[in-house]
C-alpha cells in the first residue's frame, strides 16, 4: 500500500503499483468561468477581485465569497457575472487612451441598462465606473465615451448587461462580519529552534 | 445562573464544532473542485475557531484552559452528538451533514441570541454571519445537486436516508434542560428541532429529495452522555497528536 505521512492518504488504500493512467476525457469538463467583484465600503466603487468556476452563479457567488473576500480584505459587497457575458475592448497602451479608438456616436436609445468598467493602470484591477443606458454593448461603449470625462487614459473597459450581475443583498452585508481572533489559525509563537538544532546535530 | 447547566450546553456545542470542524477539515486536499475546497476548509476552520470561542466561556467559568479541554480528553467524555464524529465518505454525506448540522447551527445561534447569559448571547450575535453564510453555502449546495442529475439526486438522498437517525440524535435532551428554559438561558432542543425541521423541509422541497418521515424514525442518542461510535477516538488521537508531542510547548 502506498505510505504518506499524510494519515488521510494511507486510508486512501492506494495501492503500491498505481501507476494505470488516468481514463481519457474526450475533452476538457472545467465549469465555466465567473468574475467577481468586490466593494470593501459602502459607496466605493466596485473592484475587480478575481475569476472563480462555477455551475451557474449562485455558486459562483458563493464559491467568490471565500476566494476574495476573507482573510483580512474588507468586504461590504459582492458581485459575480459570468466572464462570456462581459464585452471586453481592446487595450491601449503608451498613454492611448483607448476611448479615441472608438468611432460613431451613441444613439441616445435607453432601452437596456449597462455597467462599466475601466483598467486605469496596467497589472491593477478594473474599477466600477458607472451605469450607463444604451441598444447594445457597442453603443454602450459609445455611450459611456461621452458620459465620463476622462483626465487620465483609460487602456481598457470591460462592459456587462446590469441584468446579468448577480449582487449580494444588502441584508446579507453581515456575512463578511466574521470572528476578528484569528490567532488559533497560527503557529507563530512556537518555539521550536532548539528542537530544530538538536535534530539537525542528531542527522550530523 | 445553574453552572452545571451552562457548562453542559457550552460543553455539547463547543464538541460539535471541534469535532465537525476537524471532519470537514479533512476534505482540504481533497475536495471536489478547488473553490469549494477552500470554501469547505475556511467554513471548518471557522468551526474550530467558534470551538475556542466557547471553550474560551467555559474556561472563565473554571474549566481547564481550551488547549486542554480540545486535546487532553478522551472519547467519553465529550459531548458532541455521534452524528459529527462519523467518518467523511463520500462528499454526499458530507454535504447532507453540513446541510443538517448547519440549519441547526444557525437556528440554535439566533436562539441563543437571546440568552440571559449575555457573554453567550454577545457570542451568537458576534457570529451570525459565519454562521448565515454556511447555512447559505449549504443549502444552495443541496439545492444545486438535489434536482441535477439522477446520480447526484440518488446519492443525496441515499446520505439523507442513512443520516438522519444521526442528525435527529443531535437534539437528545440534556438532563439540565429544565433549568436552561426556566432561567432563560436556552428555549430548549424541542423547540430548536421544531425549527429545524421547517427549515429543513422547506430547503428539501425545492428539490427532487424526499425527506425521511422523521416520526418513524429512531434518534440516535448517547452521544451527549459520552456514548459514542468506534470512530471518535481515533479521531482524538489523529487531532492531538501534534499537540501530544510536548503538551507544555508554548503556541
Amino acid at each position: 500500500m502506498l505510505k504518506s505521512l499524510d494519515p488521510r492518504v494511507n486510508r486512501l488504500a492506494i495501492p503500491d503499483d498505481f501507476e494505470a493512467p488516468m481514463a481519457a476525457k474526450e475533452q476538457l469538463d472545467q465549469f465555466e468561468t465567473y468574475q467577481s467583484f468586490t466593494q470593501t465600503k459602502e459607496g466605493k466603487p466596485f473592484e475587480h477581485a478575481g475569476t472563480v468556476h462555477a455551475p451557474n452563479e449562485e455558486m459562483a457567488f458563493l464559491f467568490a465569497k471565500e476566494q476574495f473576500s476573507r482573510r483580512g480584505t474588507f468586504c461590504y459587497a459582492l458581485c459575480v457575472v459570468k466572464t462570456e457575458l462581459i464585452l471586453v475592448s481592446e487595450f491601449t497602451d503608451n498613454g492611448q487612451d483607448v476611448y479615441d479608438t472608438f468611432k460613431g456616436n451613441y444613439s441616445g436609445d435607453t432601452s437596456q441598462s449597462f455597467e462599466v468598467f475601466h483598467l486605469l493602470k496596467r497589472g491593477k484591477n478594473h474599477k466600477h465606473i458607472g451605469t450607463v443606458e444604451a441598444k447594445n454593448f457597442e453603443d454602450a461603449l459609445l455611450a459611456s465615451k461621452e458620459t465620463y470625462p476622462r483626465d487620465k487614459p483609460v487602456f481598457n473597459v470591460w462592459i456587462a448587461k446590469s441584468e446579468d450581475i448577480l449582487m449580494s443583498d444588502e441584508e446579507d452585508a453581515d456575512i463578511w462580519n466574521t470572528l476578528k481572533e484569528k490567532k488559533y489559525r497560527d503557529a507563530m509563537d512556537y518555539k521550536a529552534a532548539d528542537r530544530i538544532k538538536a535534530f539537525k546535530a542528531e542527522q550530523g | 445562573m445553574n453552572q452545571n447547566a451552562i457548562k453542559d450546553l457550552l460543553y455539547k456545542m463547543a464538541d460539535d464544532q471541534l469535532i465537525l470542524g476537524h471532519r470537514n477539515s479533512e476534505w482540504t486536499g481533497f475536495g471536489p473542485l478547488l473553490e469549494e475546497d477552500i470554501a469547505f476548509s475556511s467554513m471548518a476552520q471557522d468551526k474550530v475557531g467558534q470551538s475556542w470561542q466557547l471553550y474560551k466561556i467555559l474556561n472563565e467559568l473554571g474549566e481547564s484552559d481550551p488547549d486542554t479541554v480540545a486535546f487532553m480528553r478522551n472519547a467519553e467524555q465529550f459531548h458532541n452528538s455521534q452524528f459529527v464524529e462519523l467518518p467523511n465518505g463520500e462528499y454526499d454525506f458530507s454535504l447532507i451533514r453540513h446541510f443538517l448540522f448547519d440549519t441547526a447551527e444557525l437556528i440554535r445561534f439566533q436562539m441563543l441570541a437571546e440568552s440571559s447569559f449575555e457573554t453567550l448571547a454577545n457570542l451568537a450575535k458576534k457570529i451570525k454571519g459565519e454562521t448565515k453564510y454556511h447555512s447559505m453555502h449549504a443549502n444552495i449546495w443541496i439545492k444545486q445537486l438535489g434536482s441535477a442529475t439522477e446520480e447526484s439526486i440518488s446519492r443525496l438522498q441515499d446520505s439523507l436516508d442513512k443520516s438522519m437517525p444521526y442528525a435527529l440524535g443531535m437534539f437528545e435532551v440534556s438532563e439540565f434542560e429544565q433549568e436552561l428554559i426556566n432561567e432563560g438561558l436556552f428555549a430548549g432542543e424541542e423547540a430548536l428541532k421544531a425549527q429545524w425541521k421547517s427549515k429543513v423541509t422547506e430547503v428539501i422541497s425545492e428539490t427532487s429529495l424526499i425527506l425521511p418521515d422523521m416520526e418513524s424514525i429512531t434518534p440516535v442518542y448517547g452521544g451527549r452522555y459520552g456514548k459514542h461510535t468506534e470512530h471518535l477516538q481515533p479521531l482524538l488521537t489523529e487531532m492531538s497528536e501534534v499537540f501530544n508531542v510536548d503538551p507544555t510547548a508554548d503556541w
